[in-house]
């Protein structure tokens, strides 16, 4: 780990200019706020859903369209979500998809023409599920979604002790050894993403040499708090306002993929290899850090059968920062790891105690007893956010 | 005898457990999450009601003491508006947990506005950061200790009983 300088003074913006913010996700959490009194959600039939797919595949050019075996899926925390066969005149052999839906307001309110583009790209660089179409604003479907291929795999072995809801707390058992690696080199693989020659649409970059990058991600996260409250949590507030005087120098901005973690990853049960890299919604540019911190948390963790805690429930923490330090070819800076490890448990207390609350609240979620779930687990980051700023 | 709290939601659970979910074929995989995650909040439910007032009252004293706290460090500015939102929340100390909910929205806002400190042009003490920390620090002990029963806390080892710490 080397020591680089935490603060720097040129390029720099505003630590307060709350307007600072990639244009994208001003865009959906303006949207969020504009659609939030439309719900109560009620969460889509079978039927429904055949009848938003056939109007959009007819949008789309397709002819004699027809979608059977529609099933809805279990996971995640945020999406709804519906496997289905597509068969067209095209391909009459058909094809097992899945639509990721938006509901009115989720966990994380993110943008389906982000994950999409950047899933499609990464999908010539790692395994992911193979991006059909999306629908960004949900012009043609009435709701923002992206059609994925069909994906084989488990996100936790059937011997797991157990799959807790989105698909943390579980324990990866024998298949460590055969996970690990490829974990890690999904890390490095997304950090040195050239994404300069990508010719994004869906996003934009910070500034190197300067703290955008941090303040991007304070202003979005802490808009969403502040448009979601529903009780003021003190801590929060100090956490933003630590953020914000702490802000990080970013040198130079890499494509994060922002929930790498146990559960977002697939693999087969039988080799533990990879199948898919999940869960793009919260991809960005920024600074690898926030990545490093997030797969950190101890909550996507889980504690090993020699009562060593292990990341994402595969490595010893120091096992963990060598080994992608090697693959990465990135310096771990400790004192920028630690701003985007309090970043990132303020992240998920806004997540946990304001989105997903607001959303609750409003009954706009098709699985509001998730949310109210993991809203419990909101006390957990409040600790670690106090942990880490004393540690300071 | 009535039916108390705990029996129906004992009833409930039951039903849930033998009943609803083997009635659900394979493929309504999301109804048996959901089933199951009914039936951990009626579990965790069963543990909390009796506590349920008790420890919105106990959230509600502490924010009060945090701004007691705050009060000699705060910036001049605050100082008035917060000894008058103390005495307004002690008034209502003691009320329906309505008025609690309420009272704690607005103390809370104004805690919120002196840690921002007008987005930073008005400078924090660092004796109300310790306050703070300290408040947050504590508070955060109850909520996970009120939530242990998630399972999702991976230190949840170290927590008391809801019961221990309700009475302690």
């Amino acid at each position: 780990m080397d020591d680089s300088p935490l603060l720097a003074t040129c390029d720099d913006v505003d630590v307060w200019d709350r307007s600072e913010m990639e244009p994208r996700i001003r865009h959906v959490l303006e949207r969020t706020v504009r659609l939030r009194d439309t719900g109560p959600y009620r969460p889509k039939s079978d039927g429904q859903v055949t009848d938003m797919l056939t109007r959009f595949f007819v949008a789309k050019g397709l002819e004699d369209i027809a979608i059977t075996d529609v099933e809805r899926m279990s996971g995640g925390a945020s999406k709804e979500q519906f496997a289905f066969t597509l068969v067209h005149r095209a391909d009459g052999g058909g094809e097992r998809l899945v639509l990721r839906m938006d509901p009115l307001e989720a966990i994380a309110q993110t943008c389906r023409g982000r994950e999409g583009e950047i899933q499609a790209i990464m999908g010539d660089h790692m395994p992911v599920a193979p991006v059909r179409w999306f629908d960004a604003d949900g012009d043609l479907l009435g709701q923002p979604a992206v059609i994925l291929g069909f994906v084989s795999g488990v996100t936790q072995p059937s011997d797991g002790g157990g799959q807790g809801v989105s698909g943390m707390g579980g324990q990866l058992g024998a298949l460590i050894d055969q996970l690990a690696p490829q974990y890690i080199d999904a890390l490095a693989t997304t950090h040195r993403f050239d994404w300069a020659r990508a010719h994004l649409e869906f996003f934009d970059a910070p500034r190197a040499n300067s703290n955008q990058a941090a303040i991007w991600q304070v202003n979005w996260w802490s808009q969403v708090w502040w448009d979601c409250l529903v009780e003021p949590v003190p801590v929060v507030t100090l956490a933003e306002r630590w953020l914000r005087e702490n802000a990080p120098v970013c040198d130079r901005p890499m494509l994060v993929h922002g929930d790498l973690r146990m559960g977002n990853f697939m693999f087969e049960e039988s080799s533990g290899q990879f199948t898919a890299v999940l869960d793009w919604e919260l991809a960005h540019i920024g600074d690898f850090h926030e990545d490093i911190a997030w797969t950190m948390q101890k909550l996507f963790g889980a504690w090993g059968a020699d009562g060593v805690f292990l990341v994402s429930g595969l490595l010893p923490r120091n096992d963990f920062i060598a080994q992608y330090q090697a693959a990465s070819g990135n310096a771990i800076d400790p004192a920028r790891l630690h701003y985007y490890e309090v970043l990132n448990a303020y992240k998920c207390a806004v997540m946990d105690l304001g989105q997903a609350m607001r959303a609750s609240v409003a009954s706009n979620n098709h699985q509001e007893v998730v949310l109210t779930w993991l809203g419990s687990a909101g006390a957990v980051f409040l600790s670690h956010i106090v942990q880490l700023i004393r540690k300071g | 005898m009535l039916p108390s709290i705990d029996l129906r939601i004992a009833n409930i659970v039951k039903a849930l457990e033998q009943v609803v979910l083997p009635a659900l074929t394979g493929r309504e995989r999301l109804a048996k999450d959901q089933v199951n995650l009914c039936i951990g909040h009626l579990q965790m439910i069963a543990q909390q009601w009796r506590w349920a007032a008790a420890f919105e009252a106990g959230s509600f004293h502490a924010m009060i003491a945090l701004a007691e706290q705050m009060l000699p460090s705060v910036d001049p500015g605050y100082a008035e508006e917060l000894a008058q939102a103390i005495a307004s929340a002690k008034a209502v100390e003691g009320q329906g947990l309505a008025a609690v909910e309420h009272a704690i929205v607005a103390l809370g806002g104004l805690i919120d506005r002196i840690i921002l400190g007008e987005d930073g042009k008005v400078a924090l003490a660092p004796a109300v950061w310790e306050a703070v920390l300290d408040y947050g620090e504590k508070q955060a002990l109850r909520e996970r200790t009120w939530f242990a029963a998630t399972g999702l806390d991976p230190d949840r080892q170290e927590l008391p009983s809801i019961a221990a710490m309700m009475t302690a």
